[in-house]
């Protein structure tokens, strides 16, 4: 069984990941279109931008596909013309990173709920640190700030844990992700947890 | 979309180089702290989107209306409940600052900075070129390029499977059902099916191309070349000198009393 990624593999994870980054473009003026209400609800709507990675993972199973995906999809929503422009190639390289990181932790072992929730939380924190540089976040009152995180940490897990989770297993019973994972007991085993 | 459009020296600035330097200026935007330099960073990027993307009018002002909501979203939420000490305006948990105000100003200018340097780049840009020069210029592997190529052209297809879908829900006049559990289930209908038939395709056409014996090394050969020109010069002219210029005029002619916008 070899781990590095194919033609199929790559072309799989990219088409993928286009498909979600239509879907991130649509997201931009939802966002903003809720963020000036205060608050933060907002944050509960941002960890839609870190799924692409954990649905590709899900699905394919290699080392790599995290990152790629979400990169990937952070181009495509750049080229399909995104309100945040260039931002989103930059975040969508460490979110992608950070998930990446923590699968590998995991020794690409891991495919259930708590592994992808895991990698969302990682992308999250990349996606903080990288707000705390460019858009001062840490300038904001502290209640805000505190009310900010706990809304993208919730929103993280619902969207890249829940929702790619239950969206994989529902692939699964069309059976089109045999046609790109290389399947053998082990993972079958690790389904069951 | 079929936008027509005048083709300027913009598009034919070599693209790895166009992407490469706007990378380069969007991180140097990000280390710039001092309003004023900000605005007329600004001024700099947006002579290039109003008048070298070769649009016409009416479609650049249809691109500025969601950046101006950018604008105003992202500077209204550091304004409301941003740190300072010089209040104007107090009311309940909303806290206006002179300092959160400024720094609420910035950071709407910084969104739009970036957001014309996207559209300026993705409108004068053609996709397949830019994969093109990534794969001449940067060595990108081209198992990567094509594919990116191959989803880009599955787009179209993606949106007409998205109205056969709703169109054949409607046909068997399946209608959404109420409580949570039903929005759920409305909100899986549509991206279970989509992403199927997209894995499907992309399957089907990994498997055509390696049956053709794509060949992913990197001594192949182009269609396309995509090389260097004088307009490459001229790019980087361009927002060298007009980058000092900004930062001559922010110093010589402040608009806002305040230097750094940090807390």
């Amino acid at each position: 069984m070899s781990n590095r990624l194919k033609l199929t593999d790559i072309l799989v994870t990219i088409v993928i990941s286009i498909g979600f980054g239509i879907l991130y473009k649509i997201w931009g003026p939802l966002y903003y279109a809720v963020k000036p209400f205060g608050i933060n609800i907002d944050q509960l709507i941002y960890g839609m931008w870190f799924m692409a990675a954990t649905v590709a993972f899900l699905i394919i199973r290699k080392p790599g596909v995290a990152l790629l995906a979400e990169v990937a999809a952070s181009s495509g929503e750049f080229l399909m013309g995104s309100e945040f422009g260039l931002e989103v190639l930059l975040y969508g390289i460490i979110q992608g990173l950070f998930a990446e990181l923590l699968l590998m932790a995991f020794k690409y072992k891991r495919y259930d709920l708590l592994a992808v929730s895991m990698a969302g939380i990682s992308s999250c924190i990349g996606s903080l640190i990288l707000d705390f540089y460019k858009g001062y976040i840490g300038d904001l009152s502290t209640w805000n700030l505190v009310l900010y995180m706990t809304f993208r940490f919730i929103g993280t897990i619902l969207f890249t844990g829940v929702l790619a989770n239950s969206i994989v297993k529902a692939l699964e019973a069309t059976g089109v992700t045999n046609l790109v994972r290389t399947t053998s007991q082990k993972d079958f085993d690790s389904l069951d947890q | 979309m079929n936008i027509s459009f005048e083709e300027s020296w913009l598009h034919k600035v070599n693209p790895a180089l166009k992407l490469f330097t706007l990378t380069f200026l969007f991180v140097f935007a990000v280390t710039i702290h001092h309003l004023n330099y900000m605005i007329t960073f600004t001024l700099t990027v947006s002579i290039l989107f109003f008048f070298c993307t070769g649009q016409p009018y009416k479609h650049l002002l249809l691109f500025l209306l969601p950046f101006l909501l950018v604008f105003f979203s992202t500077a209204v939420s550091m304004i409301l409940f941003g740190k300072g000490e010089t209040t104007l305006f107090k009311w309940g948990l909303v806290n206006v600052t002179e300092e959160s105000l400024y720094r609420g100003l910035h950071l709407g200018f910084r969104a739009l900075v970036f957001a014309m340097m996207g559209i300026t780049f993705v409108l004068t840009t053609k996709p397949v070129q830019l994969f093109y020069s990534l794969m001449q210029q940067l060595k990108l592997h081209p198992k990567y390029a094509y594919s990116f190529m191959a989803a880009i052209r599955l787009i179209p297809i993606m949106f007409e499977e998205l109205q056969t879908i709703r169109d054949a829900r409607k046909v068997r006049g399946i209608q959404s059902q109420k409580g949570l559990s039903g929005v759920l289930k409305s909100i899986k209908s549509l991206p279970i099916p989509l992403l199927s038939q997209s894995i499907r395709r992309a399957f089907r056409i990994a498997v055509a191309m390696e049956a053709k014996r794509f060949n992913s090394s990197n001594a192949r050969t182009f269609y396309y070349h995509i090389g260097f020109s004088i307009y490459d010069l001229l790019f980087i002219v361009y927002f060298v000198l007009t980058i000092s210029l900004a930062y001559f005029f922010a110093l010589e002619f402040p608009l806002f009393p305040v230097t750094d916008v940090r807390h």
